[in-house]
């Protein structure tokens, strides 16, 4: 036990002083802070974009012969707040020359009751002005029209605004506020499972090419090397995982709370819960697949062989992630398939996941799926160590999988004699 | 301390890789394990510290089965390879640690030995920076920082320059000297004849010869002498004349003042000496023919794999 401690610090303390893995947890760091302040950033700079240099406002220009001059003002001003609304009767060739000279921001020319000419200096591709025209042209159309059956135009704006309100009654768990969130860290877990399960097997790759495993077998446990190994990865993935998560809440709480409307802050909350289930089946999954993954990456003599060896492994791993993705879009995470998912093993850290978020389960489902998950962990953590025991000084080209059992079979006898 | 290696069998499948293999040493005295490449001496080597389980046999420590967590065991591998961009004294410290140490022990240890090995200035730079030569005494340095009693050693000597290789045939020397079991696998033989009393030669898997080198030498035939005088010349047929049939030959180097003589039988080598002086030849050296280490290895090693 005293040797896994030694080999865990070890373990942890490489990853963790290694650059790469420094330089990667800034630059995503870095990403977080960015993505999470440039929308904020951008919507300020925009914003003031709006003024011009005299810090007055743009100007629009409506040109119509068949609206009345009012009605066009209120429909208008109500949907371009931003900008000062010019009503005019210029014709297209005056409108066209303003626009050009900057004097109007863009122009618009009704036709007629149901036509209308868009003018702009530069159509950009997200514009949405011709959308928002096109709502004002027609609701001044209905105004203009049930005028002439005598409804007022404040009588057409109360109809036309009538809201119908609602409320929803969740028994047990809300899939649409969970779905967002969930999905994020379903992603996440997969990401940290297969990039902190390939740490381990880099590591045993490393230490097995630079010939350093001939002296550290002779010092170590094969048992205490790998569970040593995989526990101190794992460590310094969580610790990895937790400054990123924290650099999360922080800098999308900062920053983003003040932009991102209520409506859709609702579908986006993160509830502590949810996250601490992240971490724990995160730390369930990396333990299965690292220990698979240490294991098959013995066999390798070096980097170039890792992939051939572990791509069976991270195929299972992606099809499973699929799997979820599937279930979740699908609306099948109720399904008797997901209930079996999140109960067999291999599938049961991202499966009792999706489940235990997204669905209304009970605690003992949770505590009965991570219980299997620990058994079998501890299975394939004897059954890792007992592999990287053949495997770690053996050369040349990988061996075959039946005979890995074969030589798993010779190793047990030995053992019993 | 006494080691011993009784009956050990392996199988690599199909092969048997190591057909009941005995050998004994203990503390204070170095042992030569010797046999051509794939002949089982890294299996056995293997198999004493543990990292194989062998299929038949054991290996005891004063008579009970070795334990390897009360007996330090120190084993350069033939393989050399420590972390690479790690820093020397850091990854010292680690393997020290593993080996049981505390920390302050394992600091210590590490500084001294490197202090030993002449690597002080290097002691914070990356392994991957050094010589090939120097990163063997960084290795050399991991292998005895636990200050092991039974010190296991393949192929110590490659790679070394003279001065280096004068260097650990001292640090060695002194291990024996301080009670140390040295087992010692090579290929370079004047090395093991310096350090080794006793042998065991492997050939495919099983112990070809073992024993004491001197006694080994002397179980092969006494008969053939080799005179060493600056009267070659005249000896030569002195000999043929005033011994012809007690004498199978008689021959003077063509290149040295050397007659090798070959006797009919061995014990007439002091009759030859006592006529020699009586006739007065001026005789520099006057021994018998002894076959080297080499000479040894490659009768019971040729063919065997």
């Amino acid at each position: 036990m005293k040797n896994i401690i030694k080999i865990l610090k070890f373990e942890y303390l490489s990853c963790v002083k290694n650059k790469a893995f420094i330089i990667i947890t800034v630059f995503l760091m870095g990403i977080m802070l960015l993505s999470a302040f440039l929308p904020a950033l951008l919507m300020g700079l925009l914003s003031e974009d709006k003024d011009d240099e005299n810090g007055q406002k743009p100007v629009i220009s409506i040109s119509s012969e068949v609206y009345d001059k009012a009605l066009i003002k209120s429909e208008f001003e109500s949907l371009f707040t931003e900008t000062e609304i010019k009503v005019t009767k210029e014709s297209i060739n005056e409108l066209t020359k303003k626009v050009d000279s900057g004097d109007y921001e863009f122009a618009v020319k009704i036709d007629n009751e149901l036509k209308f000419t868009y003018i702009t200096a530069n159509n950009s591709l997200f514009s949405e002005d011709y959308q928002t025209i096109s709502d004002a042209v027609k609701s001044m159309y209905t105004v203009k029209t049930l005028d002439k059956y005598g409804i007022s135009q404040a009588e057409t704006d109360k109809i036309m605004n009538t809201k119908v309100t609602f409320e929803t009654v969740t028994t047990g768990t809300d899939q649409s506020k969970n779905y967002l969130p969930v999905y994020l860290l379903m992603c996440v877990l997969f990401i940290a499972i297969t990039t902190y399960g390939q740490l381990v097997s880099q590591s045993v790759v490393s230490e097995k090419n630079s010939r350093a495993m001939e002296f550290l077998i002779t010092c170590a446990k094969p048992t205490h090397l790998m569970f040593g190994k995989v526990i101190g990865s794992g460590l310094a993935g969580l610790t990895q995982l937790t400054v990123l998560l924290l650099t999360a809440f922080v800098s999308f709480g900062t920053f983003s709370s003040s932009i991102i409307p209520a409506e859709i802050s609702e579908y986006i909350q993160l509830p502590v819960s949810t996250v601490l289930l992240a971490l724990l089946f995160f730390i369930l999954g990396y333990f299965m697949f690292s220990f698979i993954l240490g294991a098959l990456a013995s066999f390798a003599s070096k980097s170039e062989d890792l992939n051939t060896l572990t791509a069976p492994v991270i195929t299972l791993l992606t099809s499973i992630y699929m799997i979820m993705v599937f279930m979740c879009t699908g609306d099948m995470v109720d399904s008797t398939f997901m209930t079996v998912l999140s109960y067999f093993p291999i599938s049961a850290p991202m499966a009792m996941f999706v489940r235990a978020t997204m669905t209304d389960i009970s605690v003992w489902e949770i505590a009965l799926s991570a219980i299997v998950q620990i058994i079998t962990i501890y299975l394939l953590g004897m059954l890792a160590a007992a592999i990287y025991k053949i495997g770690v000084l053996m050369y040349g080209n990988p061996p075959k999988f039946g005979e890995i059992i074969k030589m798993l079979k010779m190793q047990h006898k030995a053992n019993q004699k | 301390m006494k080691i011993e290696v009784k009956n050990l069998k392996k199988r690599f499948g199909e092969k048997e890789v190591l057909r009941d293999i005995s050998f004994s040493t203990e503390s204070g005295k170095a042992l030569g394990l010797l046999g051509r490449n794939g002949a089982g001496k890294t299996t056995t080597i293997r198999i004493i510290m543990g990292v194989f389980y062998q299929d038949g046999g054991e290996v005891l420590s004063d008579g009970k089965p070795l334990n390897r967590e009360q007996i330090q065991i120190g084993y350069l591998p033939e393989e050399r390879g420590l972390y690479p961009k790690k820093p020397i004294t850091e990854q010292l410290i680690y393997f020290g640690l593993l080996k049981g140490l505390s920390k302050q022990q394992a600091r210590d240890s590490a500084k001294k030995w490197l202090e030993r090995m002449g690597m002080n200035e290097y002691k914070d730079k990356k392994l991957e920076t050094l010589s090939k030569g120097n990163q063997q005494k960084i290795q050399l340095a991991a292998t005895l920082l636990c200050n092991p009693k039974l010190i296991i050693l393949d192929e110590p000597f490659s790679g070394l320059d003279p001065v280096n290789a004068m260097l650990l045939k001292d640090v060695i020397r002194e291990m024996i000297d301080n009670g140390s079991a040295v087992i010692f696998s090579s290929h370079q033989m004047n090395y093991i004849e310096e350090f080794c009393e006793d042998i065991v030669i492997l050939n495919a898997g099983q112990i070809a010869v073992s024993g004491n080198i001197s006694e080994i030498k002397r179980s092969y035939p006494r008969n053939i002498i080799r005179i060493s005088s600056v009267q070659a010349d005249k000896i030569t047929p002195f000999i043929i004349r005033s011994a012809g049939d007690e004498i199978e030959s008689a021959e003077k180097d063509s290149k040295s003042d050397i007659v090798t003589v070959k006797l009919k039988n061995a014990e007439y080598k002091n009759s030859l000496m006592q006529s020699l002086l009586q006739e007065g030849f001026d005789i520099d050296c006057f021994k018998v023919k002894e076959p080297s280490l080499n000479d040894i290895f490659v009768q019971y090693t040729e063919g065997g794999i």
